[in-house]
């Protein structure tokens, strides 16, 4: 038997766990306890680390917010502002923020490879681990699986998107389908959560019962992979259907709706922040549409609000429950865009060197992280790729990049991009 | 020396400055004299155009975003991102005369001028239209009705009447003098915001009268098709003045995806307008009003202001230039090259080009 190298490890091949030890699993603590040695679990369920993605889909201007330099050649025309951090400057469409940057971090040089959305999303979202080959989790499904679920009672990893929900089991590459996401259409529960009147408790569970039964039965002669996803999502759509009042309207503090903000990215990170409290382990909450080429500026002053004031509040009310000590929170996007302005009064995709906001976790307090040009437009000295970004994240979460390995089919496989580190300057 | 026939058909360019930054207006003084323009660079250039000599004004602290000379003094007044208006006297130079600090919250996107010199009138991001008294700055009256910024403005030319473009396409006019709220023209269709944009798009970008105050063209985009790139139709529509109803919508021949914002009637009735696209070329369009279908369209860049000349000959479009780095990154490999995108201000001389004299004659 292999010995496992870190506490908080799965890289023993005791660890590996076939559909079949899944499934037995499914309608509880997903997997969980089938990956780790009891020991291990019950030191990982203490540290109860959370994760909030806030995903900014198209790429978010470091100049109309982390970064704004309107002194520069490239800066845009928006006043810079004093954060709460003595010489450090946000954007004026970041005002709520500037006010909580004590309590954030920002890395300023992040310096990635693909400038294109169709590949630039999944490889940032999977950490653009080096390629074996296969295909690797998306960020949430990686934390799904590593850590298992922080709340036994309800799913791992929520996607609270704009538009329509349903199970999203290829964010789980090569993890398989129980590792995929329940997104959450505009953040609502899943449809026919509420047990109907006519239906009682005894009838809904022998329907549950015979129900896997049927699939156990179909499961034993066929590939289990889309059985093995429909399982999952009927799994977490149960476990919610329990938890009914979080996603209760009429239960939410009207003081909240208006500190978050009625438009969808404000009820969205609300309802994350419900769903943290109530202990989901990943919530990546995603705003589509930030992909500004055109009228960038006009734009930005409508779009970047959008995240301020949600994203300050969040952090408050994540420090005043006591949780932003466990649960990091990410303001991301696949890249930034481009100092050169375009002939649509747009800026385009960067990857050169673009920022990033982070908080709780062992994130460092009030640490503005990089050096740019004068202009912002590269990296002085080396920037930092996902990768790092990825070994960042799994050590804030208790795990050790360099130790720990997913198994699939008998190979070893790093969680994390070998050639990178954790960024030891944002961490506390 | 004979004023030559108008024929936007032989159009050329007779004249180009250039200028290392995006410029986003730029305008000819009443006495077709000088050529005022601002934009990126903080800074307002005028150019002499009897000899090219150039000044600078710098007290902008961010972008220039709109501009107006005055019709009979020798003043200039430019307008920014921050709500700050300055006047300025571009023949004699020096700092501004007196400044405006808080003309708007945020941006003062337009800025236009009664035609007895009288009043500066002001419209931007609070969607509150402001008079101000041109001869000092002093604040005289705020017409407040419009729900969202204000990007454009319109005096008819007998100088009765102001009008005001926002974002959600609504046009409102105003009495001069009166300062009274007289009449709302829908111009919605200029507005876009599908069930999955996160903001609005589009909006009445442009105004202008014909001479005869008969017909009013409302310029802007319709269509968008997301609140990211913003590409939408180009589209201007053309009010009988008299009714407020809408007669003509004129369209573009071409390929361009941005919103016409800078139009202008020329003397014969022709229209003009200039739109953008991303990374291509765009045209500068002429259009004889009662047909969609353009009269004539000359391929040129982005372009982001139109204006012309006192003689009615020469039209001056603010162009842009790509500086070649446009487009996505990554770009580590060019990082000395990576330089801001520039300008050409071009003249476009309305008439046949005179033949070029044979050499010895």
């Amino acid at each position: 038997m292999n010995h496992i190298p870190h506490n908080h490890a799965c890289g023993n091949t005791e660890h590996g766990v076939s559909r079949r030890q899944m499934l037995g699993t499914l309608g509880g603590a997903v997997g969980f306890g089938s990956l780790l040695q009891p020991g291990i679990a019950a030191e990982i369920k203490k540290q109860h680390k959370q994760v909030c993605l806030i995903w900014l889909d198209g790429g978010m201007s470091q100049y109309e917010s982390w970064h704004p330099l309107p002194e520069s050649k490239f800066g845009g025309p928006f006043r810079s502002i004093k954060t709460s951090i003595p010489g450090v400057h946000f954007s004026e469409l970041v005002p709520e923020t500037a006010k909580i940057a004590h309590k954030i971090s920002v890395i300023r040089t992040m310096e990635t490879k693909d400038p294109n959305h169709s590949t630039g999303v999944p490889r940032i979202q999977r950490g653009d681990p080096i390629d074996r080959g296969v295909i690797y989790p998306h960020l949430g499904s990686a934390v799904a699986k590593l850590l298992g679920p922080a709340n036994p009672n309800l799913p791992p990893y929520l996607w609270i998107k704009p538009g329509n929900g349903g199970f999203i089991a290829k964010e789980a590459g090569f993890l398989g389908a129980q590792y995929g996401t329940l997104a959450l259409g505009d953040g609502k529960p899943p449809i026919h959560i509420h047990r109907p009147d006519g239906v009682s408790a005894e009838v809904e569970a022998a329907r549950n019962a015979l129900r896997l039964k049927a699939n156990e039965r179909f499961k034993a002669y066929r590939g289990a992979s889309e059985i093995d996803a429909y399982e999952t999502s009927y799994a977490m759509a149960r476990q919610l259907m329990a938890r009914k009042e979080i996603f209760d309207d009429s239960k939410m503090d009207p003081k909240d709706k208006e500190r978050y903000g009625t438009h969808p990215l404000g009820r969205h990170i609300l309802q994350a922040r419900r769903l943290l409290e109530a202990g989901v382990r990943f919530i990546k909450v995603n705003s589509y549409h930030w992909d500004t080429h055109g009228d960038n500026f006009n734009m930005s002053q409508r779009l970047i609000p959008q995240l301020d004031r949600p994203f300050a509040a969040l952090i408050n009310d994540l420090e005043d429950r006591g949780m932003l000590d466990h649960t990091l929170v990410i303001v991301m996007s696949e890249f930034g865009r481009t100092p050169i302005i375009n002939s649509r009064l747009g800026r385009d995709h960067w990857p050169d060197c673009w920022s990033i906001a982070l908080a709780g976790c062992g994130i460092k307090r009030g640490a503005i992280i990089g050096e740019t040009t004068k202009d912002g437009a590269f990296v002085n000295g080396e920037g930092y790729d996902i990768g790092h970004l990825f070994h960042t994240i799994f050590t804030l979460l208790g795990l050790n990049p360099r130790k720990t390995r997913y198994r699939i089919k008998g190979q070893k496989l790093a969680i994390a991009h070998d050639d990178c580190e954790p960024i030891k300057e944002v961490m506390q | 020396m004979n004023t030559p026939v108008l024929d936007v058909k032989k159009a050329w360019v007779s004249r180009e400055l250039k200028h290392d930054r995006q410029l986003f207006r730029a305008q000819f003084s009443p006495d077709g004299r000088f050529i005022a323009a601002g934009g990126q660079d903080k800074l307002v250039h005028v150019w002499e155009l009897d000899g090219e000599k150039k000044k600078t004004f710098n007290s902008h602290k961010t972008w220039v975003s709109s501009l107006v000379f005055h019709p009979k003094a020798k003043r200039l007044f430019t307008a920014d991102y921050l709500g700050v208006i300055h006047c300025w006297n571009h023949e004699a130079g020096g700092g501004p005369q007196w400044t405006i600090p808080t003309a708007d919250q945020d941006n003062v996107r337009a800025l236009i001028v009664t035609p007895d010199g009288r009043f500066l009138i002001s419209g931007g991001d609070d969607a509150i239209v402001k008079v101000w008294n041109a001869d000092n700055g002093k604040p005289v009256g705020s017409l407040e009705g419009h729900k969202e910024c204000i990007f454009s403005l319109a005096i008819s030319p007998d100088g009765k009447h102001l009008v005001s473009g926002d974002l959600y396409g609504s046009v409102r006019q105003w009495g001069i003098g009166s300062w009274k709220f007289e009449r709302e023209l829908d111009a919605k269709i200029l507005h876009t915001r599908l069930d999955n944009f996160i903001a609005d798009v589009g909006g009445v970008r442009s105004l202008a009268f014909n001479k005869d105050s008969k017909l009013l063209a409302v310029g802007g985009m319709k269509e968008a098709k997301s609140n990211a790139f913003c590409p939408g139709k180009p589209t201007v529509l053309i009010f009988d003045w008299a009714t407020g109803k809408q007669k003509t919508e004129l369209r573009i021949k071409g390929k361009s995806d941005g919103p016409f914002n800078a139009m202008c009637f020329l003397e014969d009735g022709t229209l003009t307008g200039h739109t953008e696209i991303l990374h291509s070329d765009s045209e500068l369009t002429f259009w004889e009003t009662d047909a969609p279908e353009p009269l004539h369209s000359i391929k040129n860049g982005s372009a982001y202001d139109l204006s012309l000349h006192p003689d009615g000959r020469q039209l001056l479009v603010t162009t842009y230039v790509s500086g070649g780095s446009s487009g996505n990154g990554a770009r580590k490999r060019h990082r000395e090259q990576y330089t801001p995108n520039s300008t050409n201000l071009k003249i476009f001389s309305l008439f046949s080009k005179p033949a070029a004299k044979k050499a010895g004659c």
